[in-house]
């Protein structure tokens, strides 16, 4: 890792550079799993990716940008899950740097953290806009059978979040540290290193 | 170079005479009121107001595939609350033993016009502005220009990894990757698939930065505009009003 501070927000331009690859890549994993019929969304892995390249402040651009460009060109509710998507981004950023990409147990437990966060963060943004529903079939009938059986309705939307998010994030993590670990070692470094560009 | 984009050119009021900033602002009032003010019939009016300017932008029809995209979660909406609502008592009809409920259905009412005005609104802005003049407006505003680089930069990179990809899967179909049949057999075909793209463009992000660094993507200087602003009249004025109606929902909501 480089001893500069993760939160520098002196960006260098191959940074930069990477925000627009890493959102192509959330549309192509997305793409692709709706092509292969996967019963996850793996929208993420370019926000993922570019977190563990360039650290939190790229990863939770990368985020935000991504919601609101989808929202701009496909689909306007996505636009309000720009939050989650920025939290998503920060958090493995930070993760990373802490040196929790060692093995695959501490990725797990990266993804556990990251499909809880954006539960949390995504379950206020269902109760205000959608009176705590997700859209998903399988979390929404989860949320119908805790509403049924009593329980508040902020504790059934966080259920029906966690069940979508939490898996769904955990593969998003371990694809994109898997895809991570394949990077030649000259790619990691133009995203972490500083500013010279001759060393390109 | 194709883009990404919903823009449909046309000539309307909503094209020529409102700028980009004013349609911004006018998202966010005409979302905020609709959950300021959580009242069916006014829900309905904003919602009614937002389609009369799509069409007054002559991009009605357009809307509705956008409209389409948000069903599943609509229907969720109004099955879950006309169901569940913790609410329910009022029992409204019911079809074999299925029992829909008053509270509920009104309570999905309002949701789902919700959701029907904030797509419609997004489609005022998404649907009649350009995206680059909109950008560019946001930078005169002030954003970063490299945030305006990055935004626009997507829109022309995602339909060339789109057809990137579609390379790529043809090499790995004619290398006999399977793509169909059970969980597993689809799950390894995923890595081979989004590999390849990945690092294709890692590596074009790597030459895309050089690209920028040469044309002096880093330096403090200002920079200029390469097209001219379009001139917009009254729009102090329109803007003015929508801040008046967000505000008086404010106090409306407050006094009643």
């Amino acid at each position: 890792m480089s001893n500069r501070s993760m939160w520098s927000l002196k960006l260098s331009t191959a940074a930069i550079a990477l925000i627009p690859a890493a959102i192509g890549i959330n549309y192509l994993g997305k793409l692709v799993a709706g092509l292969l019929k996967l019963p996850l969304w793996l929208d993420s892995i370019g926000t993922v990716l570019s977190a563990m390249l360039a650290g939190p402040i790229i990863g939770a651009l990368s985020g935000i940008i991504n919601n609101i460009i989808y929202g701009v060109t496909a689909d306007p509710i996505s636009t309000v899950y720009a939050i989650t998507s920025g939290v998503i981004g920060l958090i493995v950023g930070v993760m990373a740097y802490k040196g929790w990409l060692k093995n695959f147990k501490t990725v797990i437990v990266v993804g556990l953290v990251v499909g809880l966060a954006a539960a949390v963060i995504s379950t206020p943004l269902n109760l205000i806009f959608w009176g705590g529903q997700t859209g998903n079939v399988w979390g929404d009938a989860f949320y119908a059978f805790l509403v049924s059986n009593d329980v508040p309705v902020w504790l059934a939307s966080f259920g029906d979040s966690v069940i979508v998010d939490v898996p769904d994030k955990l593969a998003t993590v371990i694809v994109g540290y898997l895809i991570f670990k394949g990077l030649p070692n000259n790619f990691i470094s133009i995203f972490q290193g500083q500013d010279k560009i001759e060393e390109l | 170079m194709s883009t990404m984009t919903l823009y449909a050119d046309r000539d309307s009021v909503i094209h020529n005479h409102v700028s980009p900033l004013t349609k911004v602002l006018y998202v966010v009032v005409s979302i905020a009121i609709t959950y300021i003010y959580p009242d069916l019939l006014f829900v309905l009016l904003v919602t009614i107001f937002s389609g009369l300017m799509l069409t007054l932008g002559k991009v009605f029809r357009r809307i509705l595939p956008i409209l389409a995209i948000s069903i599943i979660l609509i229907i969720s909406i109004v099955i879950v609350q006309g169901f569940f609502n913790p609410e329910n008592q009022t029992e409204l009809f019911s079809i074999g033993f299925l029992t829909f409920y008053k509270e509920g259905i009104s309570y999905a009412a309002l949701l789902t016009l919700r959701v029907f005005n904030m797509i419609m609104a997004f489609g005022v802005l998404i649907l009649t502005t350009k995206h680059d003049e909109l950008v560019e407006a946001f930078i005169r505003k002030g954003l970063s220009p490299k945030i305006g680089y990055v935004l626009l930069s997507v829109l022309q990179l995602i339909p060339q990894m789109r057809a990137t990809m579609g390379k790529i899967a043809d090499a790995q179909a004619s290398r006999g990757m399977e793509t169909k049949g059970n969980l597993s057999v689809r799950m390894k075909a995923f890595f081979p698939l989004i590999g390849p793209v990945v690092l294709n463009s890692l590596n074009s992000t790597r030459e895309r930065a050089i690209a920028l660094e040469v044309r002096g993507f880093n330096t403090g200087i200002k920079k200029t505009f390469l097209n001219a602003a379009k001139e917009y009249h009254h729009q102090g004025f329109i803007q003015l009003i929508l801040w008046l109606v967000l505000l008086g929902t404010i106090v409306w909501r407050i006094l009643i």
